[in-house]
């Protein structure tokens, strides 16, 4: 059946060979208003996501999607279980992991050259660069660096000194992944990146972001409510379902699923019979909507 | 389309595009009006009176100027005739007064620094705004002229009190704006800062510091106006030089054709530090 070989897991023998990047056990996260009421967002969550997997977590909206992704980077800490990236547990928000935020992504004083230079700039000069002997000639070789991750990222030259008021919503995702890239991440922790954006320019930056996960291989989490882009993303799709005091502890993770990842192009592929199908599935799995007549 | 000033009806018209030029003769209308309602007033009451010095003539407002710009003040040697325009000038009463108020406004600005990084810190990290807010915000209800008896006695009176006084009176809305500032900063900054390797301090100081350093220069123009206020409380109270102290001396003698062109005077300082301050935050912030 297409479905099954649509779901079926990609690479499975080189998946087993691969380390855990990410694990969560038994992860839950209440929140708890100045009233005293306490919201269950996250409950009793296992996942363990290996090293080069790309995960979409899909869901609809307030099902802890973002909260997800926020316990992953440590912003947040979880109520109750344990969450380790890179075999290390989760404290604090540390460069262990990439982020790009739907928005607010770039830092609105520095241009894009200047913000993709930022991470390993302060990284190796905390303090006074101009100080440092060899700060200077470390500059230019990064300036470099930072430019050619910038044409990488379909951006052009001249576009490196703009300041982000200057640039398009899809230009700034595009500095805002290159300078997360720039920081050699093992984890990229996408949030909603491509919501805001026009549905041409959305393509285009799916297909980049497919692009250098297939040539670097880091390990993508990527939050959406969009079902045709997690299908066409994703090696594996986590379906969150709201949760309610019906589930009475349960997880509110209501799938999770291996996918077969396709070389067409998203336009082409989005009309094959394979991906309707599914698409028709997971809508109807994750928000009870069903697109078939 | 344009639309015409003439029309009274396009007074209350929100959307009205008033055209470039009639908008400069708008904005110049009630300096015109001021002046013409000025001159009427004072015309009337040199009509009654020529030596009339409530409301002075232009010619005696002339004078005034001239005396305060080219003259020692009374308390001052005179100069020697054959001085230049520019050593009159130097040893006016304007410019000893100019000086000293300047010279207290500016101490009194510098010693705001510590108070606007402390409104960061408070914004940024939440130990320090757990332990300073309630107090600032306490602090900031205290109205800083009751505390000029407890400043003349700590800080005797000479300038500092005056300078404590403009300190105090503006410091805390200064750190309270700066820390609102600071949390205004949108949470995905600091949290994309952490995921490049920033450490706590470069996220205060290289992150968020030079994004909320436009709001913070517009929120230290708004305190000229206090700052000023204050300064002149002080030295109106216990000075023996300054700008306030000059026009409290005048008051006495009904000199209000000095005292009108000091009054001029110190709004044009201020307009002028202002639109200095507004200047450097463009040129200093081209991604504004």
């Amino acid at each position: 059946m297409a479905l099954a070989a649509a779901l079926m897991q990609e690479e499975l023998p080189i998946a087993r060979k691969r380390r855990c990047e990410i694990g969560l056990k038994g992860v839950s996260k209440t929140y708890r208003s100045e009233k005293g009421e306490t919201r269950t967002v996250l409950s009793a969550v296992n996942l363990e996501i290996e090293a080069g997997e790309f995960v979409v977590v899909l869901g609809e909206t307030g099902c802890g999607k973002s909260t997800l992704l926020r316990l992953i980077l440590g912003e947040e800490p979880p109520s109750f279980g344990s969450i380790q990236v890179s075999g290390k547990p989760v404290k604090q928000i540390d460069a262990r992991c990439g982020y790009v935020p739907q928005k607010y992504s770039l830092f609105p004083n520095r241009t894009a050259l200047q913000n993709v230079m930022f991470g390993p700039r302060t990284a190796k000069y905390p303090l006074m660069p101009w100080l440092h002997p060899g700060f200077h000639a470390y500059r230019k070789e990064l300036k470099t660096e930072a430019t050619q991750q910038l044409l990488r990222m379909g951006l052009r030259a001249a576009d490196a000194n703009k300041y982000p008021h200057k640039m398009s919503g899809g230009m700034q995702q595009r500095v805002a992944i290159a300078q997360a890239l720039i920081m050699k991440p093992s984890v990229m922790l996408m949030d909603e990146a491509f919501s805001a954006l026009d549905p041409s320019t959305r393509i285009s930056l799916q297909e980049l972001v497919l692009d250098i996960w297939r040539e670097q291989r880091p390990t993508m989490v990527f939050v959406t409510h969009n079902v045709a882009e997690a299908l066409f993303l994703g090696t594996r799709l986590i379906v969150l379902g709201a949760y309610s005091e019906m589930m009475g502890g349960k997880t509110n993770v209501i799938a999770d699923m291996h996918l077969q990842r396709s070389d067409l192009p998203y336009l082409e592929r989005r009309h094959t019979k394979e991906f309707i199908e599914l698409q028709s599935y997971v809508e109807e799995l994750s928000y009870g909507i069903s697109c078939q007549p | 389309m344009a639309t015409s000033v003439l029309d009274p009806r396009n007074l209350v018209d929100i959307q009205a595009r008033p055209k470039r030029s009639a908008t400069q003769i708008l904005s110049w209308v009630l300096f015109l009006a001021s002046i013409a309602l000025y001159a009427h007033f004072s015309s009337v009451r040199h009509r009654e009176n020529s030596e009339d010095r409530i409301v002075p003539s232009a010619k005696q407002l002339v004078q005034g100027i001239q005396s305060s710009v080219f003259h020692p003040a009374e308390e001052d040697d005179d100069l020697d005739p054959g001085a230049t325009r520019w050593q009159q000038i130097r040893h006016s009463m304007i410019w000893k007064d100019t000086v000293a108020s300047g010279s207290r406004f500016f101490i009194a600005m510098a010693l705001l620094v510590p108070a606007i990084l402390l409104g960061l810190h408070m914004g940024i990290f939440p130990y320090f705004g757990a332990f300073f807010l309630r107090y600032v915000l306490f602090f900031d209800k205290i109205v800083a002229l009751s505390l000029l008896p407890i400043l003349f006695i700590v800080f005797g009176i000479d300038e500092w009190s005056k300078i404590m006084l403009m300190v105090i009176g503006v410091a805390p809305t200064l750190i309270l704006d700066t820390c609102q500032i600071t949390r205004a900063v949108p949470r995905e900054q600091i949290v994309k800062a952490f995921t490049l390797k920033c450490s706590n301090l470069d996220v205060a100081y290289r992150v968020v510091f030079p994004q909320i350093l436009p709001n913070v220069i517009n929120s230290v123009r708004l305190s000229l106006k206090p700052l000023a206020l204050f300064l002149f409380a002080g030295e109106m109270i216990a000075s023996t030089d300054g700008l306030a102290y000059r026009i409290a001396i005048m008051r006495r003698h009904m000199g209000m054709d000095i005292i009108i062109p000091y009054l001029l005077w110190v709004a044009l300082l201020l307009f002028g530090l202002d639109t200095l301050l507004r200047f450097l935050n463009r040129r200093l912030h081209p991604w504004l």
